[in-house]
Order: C-alpha cells, then sequence, then structure tokens
C-alpha cells in the first residue's frame, strides 16, 4: 500500500519501550522529529519523557534530559523510587540530566536568544553522540518571552536545530486552560509531528490518568482514550481494540461442568464467548461457577478467577459444603485465585491487572465474581469501563468469560442487565430461590444464549454436599 | 586595579545582533556612570561552551555583576538603560 503512493514510505519510529504507548503509536516516536506532551502537573508526562529517555539509553542511544522546572537531583530520586539507576546510566555518558533552571531573581531587558543553551546542547550532543532528548516544561522557557512572535521565532530556531541533528525529542507542556492553549500553544502544537494529551481526573475519589494522540505525521495511530496507571517499573498504558470483527469466531462447546444444564444449552458455553450467571445472594451463584471452573480444570484447562468479594481462603473453605475441592487445583495452577478489594485501586489499576493476568497465565476461562462489586472501583461508569475492557481482551484471546452478578431486589429479570453489559452478553442464566409449600425451592433458567436454541423454562435445582442437582425438564 | 568597584561578567553568542547591542550599551553605561572603577569580561558562549554551562546560561546576552554583592542577572539586549541601572542598583532604591 506504501509503495503505490510513490514516494510515500513507511515512517521511521523509535518505541518509547512504555507498555501499550507503542502499540497505541503503532510503533513509537516519530526518529529524528519532535513529539508533544501536553499535561497538567501531576499527569505524568515528564514521566513518560524520562521512560522512553531510560529505555533508549539501555538500548544504546544516548539521550539528553532538559529540566526546565524540577531539579536534576529531585528527577533521580523519583527514578529510584522506580528501581531506575539514573547515575550509572549518567557515568557511562548513556544519559545526562541538564539543569537548565533560569533564575527566577534575573531581570529581563531587552530581547535576546536562546543561543546558550543551543551552544551548551550542542557540544553535548556531540560529546556523548545523542540520539534522544527530551525538553521538560518548555513553557518556562517561552514564558520569558512577552512577544508571541519572538516567541515562535525561537521555539522555530529550536525545532531547526533539534531537526538538522537528527534527534528524537520529546516536549513536555504544562497543559493550558482552551483560550491559552489556541493562541500561545497552537504553535507548538503545529510545529511536533506528534501530539499527545495527557491528564488526570479524580472521579469519585478514585484518580484515573488517561492519554490521546491527537496527532501523528504520516502515520496511523490508536484513536481512544487510553487510560494508564504508573505502576512499580513505571508507567503501564492500557491499549484496547474494541473492533468486534477481529476477534476470533466463538470455539466448540464447553461443559457447564452439569450434565444436565449442558443439555438445555445445546452441550455446554460456547468457547470464548460470555456468560452472565445473575441471582440473589446465596442463589447459588459461585457455586455454578466454581463447578464450571472444577470441571474446566480437570480437562487440564486453566481458570482465572478474579474474586472481588472473598479472598481466595475463604472461596476454598466456603466451596466444600457443596463438595468442590478447589485447593488441589489451585496448587497444581490450574486454578488461579486473586482477590482485589475494589476500591484499594482506580479502575485502570485493576484493568492492568486482570490483563497482565490473561497475558501471564493464559487462562481458558475467567470467571469475575460478582460484577456488581466493580462499582466500587469508583463509579458505575468505572465498573461498566473495566467489565467491558476485560470482556473485549477474553474475547480477542478467545477465552469464555464468566461475569456473576448478584441481584439485589425480587425482581431478578429487570436485574439481569447488570450495569448495562447485557447487549453483549451471550448467555445469560438466572437463578432465583421462591418458597414453594413452604420450602425454599432454587429455580434456574436460561434467559438468553445467542445463536443457540435453549429451554425456555425454570428447573429446580438443589445444592448438595456433593454439587449442584439438577432436575430434567 | 584596587579602585575597582564593579565587576560585570557579559555572555554573548558570537556577533549576534542582541550580543552586539548588549557590548554597546553596557560600555556606554559604565562610561557614564562607572568610569575608570569597572571591568568587563566578556565570555562567548559559542567559544567557551564549558563556562556557558558553569553558569547556567541559556540565553544571550546575559549581564551578571559579579562584585559588589549581591549577584545580580539581566537578561537581554540591556536597551532600557533606566532599568538596567535600577536593576544594577546605580539609581534609585539605593541605600
Amino acid at each position: 500500500m506504501a509503495r503505490s503512493k510513490g514516494r510515500r514510505r513507511e515512517l521511521a519510529k523509535l518505541p518509547t519501550g512504555i507498555a501499550g504507548l507503542d502499540e497505541v503509536l503503532g510503533g513509537g516516536l516519530p526518529a529524528g522529529r519532535m513529539t508533544l506532551l501536553n499535561g497538567g502537573p501531576g499527569s505524568g508526562k515528564s514521566l513518560i519523557g524520562l521512560q522512553s529517555l531510560l529505555h533508549g539509553a539501555r538500548a544504546g542511544e544516548p539521550g539528553i534530559l532538559i529540566l526546565f522546572e524540577e531539579r536534576a537531583d529531585a528527577v533521580r530520586l523519583n527514578a529510584r523510587s522506580l528501581g531506575w539507576d539514573l547515575a550509572a546510566l549518567e557515568r557511562t555518558n548513556k544519559l545526562y540530566l541538564f539543569d537548565a533552571r533560569l533564575n527566577p531573581g534575573a531581570i529581563v531587558t531587552g530581547d535576546f536568544s536562546i543561543k546558550g543553551l543551543l551552544a551548551i546542547l550542542d557540544r553535548q550532543v556531540k560529546s556523548m553522540r545523542a540520539r534522544r532528548l527530551v525538553i521538560d516544561a518548555v513553557d518556562r522557557l517561552v514564558q520569558l518571552y512577552d512577544s508571541a512572535s519572538r516567541e515562535r521565532q525561537e521555539l522555530s530556531s529550536l525545532h531547526e536545530w533539534l531537526l538538522d541533528r537528527k534527534l528524537t525529542t520529546i516536549m513536555t507542556v504544562k497543559a493550558m486552560p482552551e483560550d491559552d492553549r489556541r493562541s500561545r500553544h497552537a504553535f507548538l502544537d503545529f510545529m511536533a509531528d506528534c501530539v499527545i494529551d495527557v491528564d488526570q481526573r479524580v472521579t469519585t475519589q478514585v484518580a484515573t490518568r488517561r492519554l490521546r494522540v491527537v496527532k501523528y505525521r504520516g502515520s496511523g495511530y490508536g484513536r481512544n482514550e487510553y487510560p494508564f496507571i504508573i505502576g512499580e517499573n513505571g508507567i503501564n498504558v492500557i491499549p484496547i481494540t474494541s473492533n468486534v470483527l477481529q476477534h476470533p469466531a466463538p470455539g466448540p462447546r464447553v461443559s457447564t461442568g452439569l450434565t444436565r444444564l449442558d443439555d438445555l444449552v445445546a452441550g455446554g458455553y460456547k468457547r470464548g464467548t460470555s456468560v452472565l450467571i445473575v441471582g440473589t445472594a446465596g442463589a447459588g451463584k459461585t457455586t455454578l461457577g466454581c463447578t464450571f471452573a472444577q470441571a474446566a480444570c480437570r480437562r487440564g484447562e486453566r481458570v482465572l478467577y478474579l474474586s472481588f468479594e472473598e479472598s481466595p481462603e475463604s472461596l476454598v473453605s466456603n466451596m466444600l459444603s457443596p463438595g468442590l475441592v478447589l485447593r488441589p487445583l489451585i496448587k497444581r495452577g490450574q486454578l488461579v485465585v486473586q482477590s482485589y478489594l475494589p476500591e484499594a485501586m482506580g479502575v485502570e489499576e485493576h484493568l492492568f491487572h486482570a490483563l497482565q493476568a490473561l497475558d501471564e497465565l493464559r487462562p481458558k476461562h475467567v470467571i469475575v465474581d460478582a460484577i456488581t462489586a466493580c462499582r466500587r472501583m469508583g463509579s458505575e461508569s468505572a465498573a461498566f469501563e473495566y467489565l467491558m475492557r476485560v470482556l473485549n481482551a477474553c474475547r480477542e484471546r478467545g477465552i469464555t468469560c464468566l461475569y456473576l452478578n448478584q441481584a439485589t431486589g425480587t425482581d431478578i429479570v429487570a436485574e439481569i442487565s447488570g450495569i448495562g453489559i447485557s447487549s453483549i452478553i451471550d448467555t445469560a442464566v438466572l437463578l432465583r430461590q421462591l418458597p414453594i409449600d413452604g420450602t425454599m425451592t432454587r429455580q434456574l433458567i436460561v434467559m438468553k444464549s445467542r445463536g443457540t436454541p435453549h429451554s425456555e423454562q425454570f428447573h429446580e435445582f438443589r445444592i448438595t454436599d456433593r454439587g449442584i442437582d439438577l432436575d430434567e425438564a | 586595579m584596587s579602585r575597582t568597584t564593579h565587576v560585570f561578567r557579559l555572555f554573548v553568542a558570537g556577533r549576534e545582533h542582541n550580543s552586539a547591542l548588549a557590548r554597546t550599551n553596557l560600555a556606554q553605561l559604565c562610561e557614564k556612570h562607572l568610569k575608570g572603577r569597572h571591568r568587563i569580561d566578556i565570555v562567548d558562549v559559542l567559544k567557551n561552551t564549558a563556562i556557558a554551562l558553569e553558569f547556567r546560561v541559556l540565553v544571550t546576552p546575559t549581564l551578571m555583576l559579579v562584585r559588589p554583592r549581591p549577584e545580580v542577572t539581566v537578561l537581554g539586549n540591556l536597551n532600557d538603560t533606566r532599568e538596567v541601572l535600577a536593576a544594577l542598583r546605580l539609581i534609585g532604591g539605593e541605600r
């Protein structure tokens, strides 16, 4: 395709080394060109710059960090908390931190230029053969000028200088209110080959960071807003492909763990699809989920159980009474139970852990218990986002996904919607308890099973010490 | 030399316009207000980058008043004489 357009060639890119970001950028930063990173204070933009510089330095591409705002010592100290030893790279001339804070007491009278800066940089670039450059808080430099046209001239000469030396550059700039940005920083946006906006929002007490690529000259890029977290090893961006058409077609049937339930859904759940199990507290959702898990593990298929309700220990001991013995499955690594407190972290971090587990453990099936608890990650929309992303990630990987949902009212049928995800669910199973003739009777009905003929009747069941005992129709 | 009361360090970038202006402006100002008791050290950042780095001189021209203390830094071509004199404590606000 690139050839048919004649002189148009694939743009050379340099990876940032930041998980997820290179994916969003279709490979990395434009090589030898300038990328602008807009963001408010604390948005993580400086860290993105530093991390990409570090990645380059380790890959044998020396880099320079120009600090207009922060002290070099503070940057070294921050980096150490992420396990990055900047001093070691500085000693071997792979990294150079240039403390370029302007003297706050300096008085400005008359015009001036940034030739001093360029002379210093020139020398440093040559002596260490630098290939990458990060200019942190360029707004501090620009502020010195009170004329917009001089500001542009100086930015242009800086830009020319970068291009001449083929330096792959990130400039970070403090996000301005919309008006200011249009007038003052529009020029920066225009100059840059790639522009990334970064921000941090707080919704219902949970902070979320996001980034969005606004522009990438000559390249395609992911157009969504991508959440990211600052984890133990730095920035992690969570890219999502939401293109359903890319999902592999659902595979063959997998047993629900109950022969009679298999009969109700034409042989089992379809592999790689999504299943919603809804019911009031104590209706047997977890038991039905674990029945499925046990059967899968016995077939040698790994199951990831994400529990937002109880610890692995309490899950194991609670499942003993319906006769499900999970401990040996956990010991063999066939069943992996991960418990998280929903409110312990933001939705990005939850997502990050879930997606990491999918990639590292490569389970065949995932169970989320219970999706109702996901609301406690911040809000209804946070829960929706989490569940959608996990579901999509599972589809892409051909993983069967079981969502357990606790109904709170009596009208369970109305509640099957479960945080608005019912439309994307392939199969929905409803569990309820009814007092009939003075005893509590458990019933199960398959509410929905996409593309599959299924029973439309309520079926009674009992939870015995040998598992779920489901009546035939 | 014992009569020298004021020492300046002026950072310039070759012969660029603003640097040349600053040299002229400073020389005239000293001639008028500090005749015979000042010294001006000119540093060309394009030739003496190490010194520019040592003093973190990012913009040119940059004027530093080294003596008497406290040090003063003035950026720009020194076109506004009154402002420069005030910054260097040569008029007004002087104790």
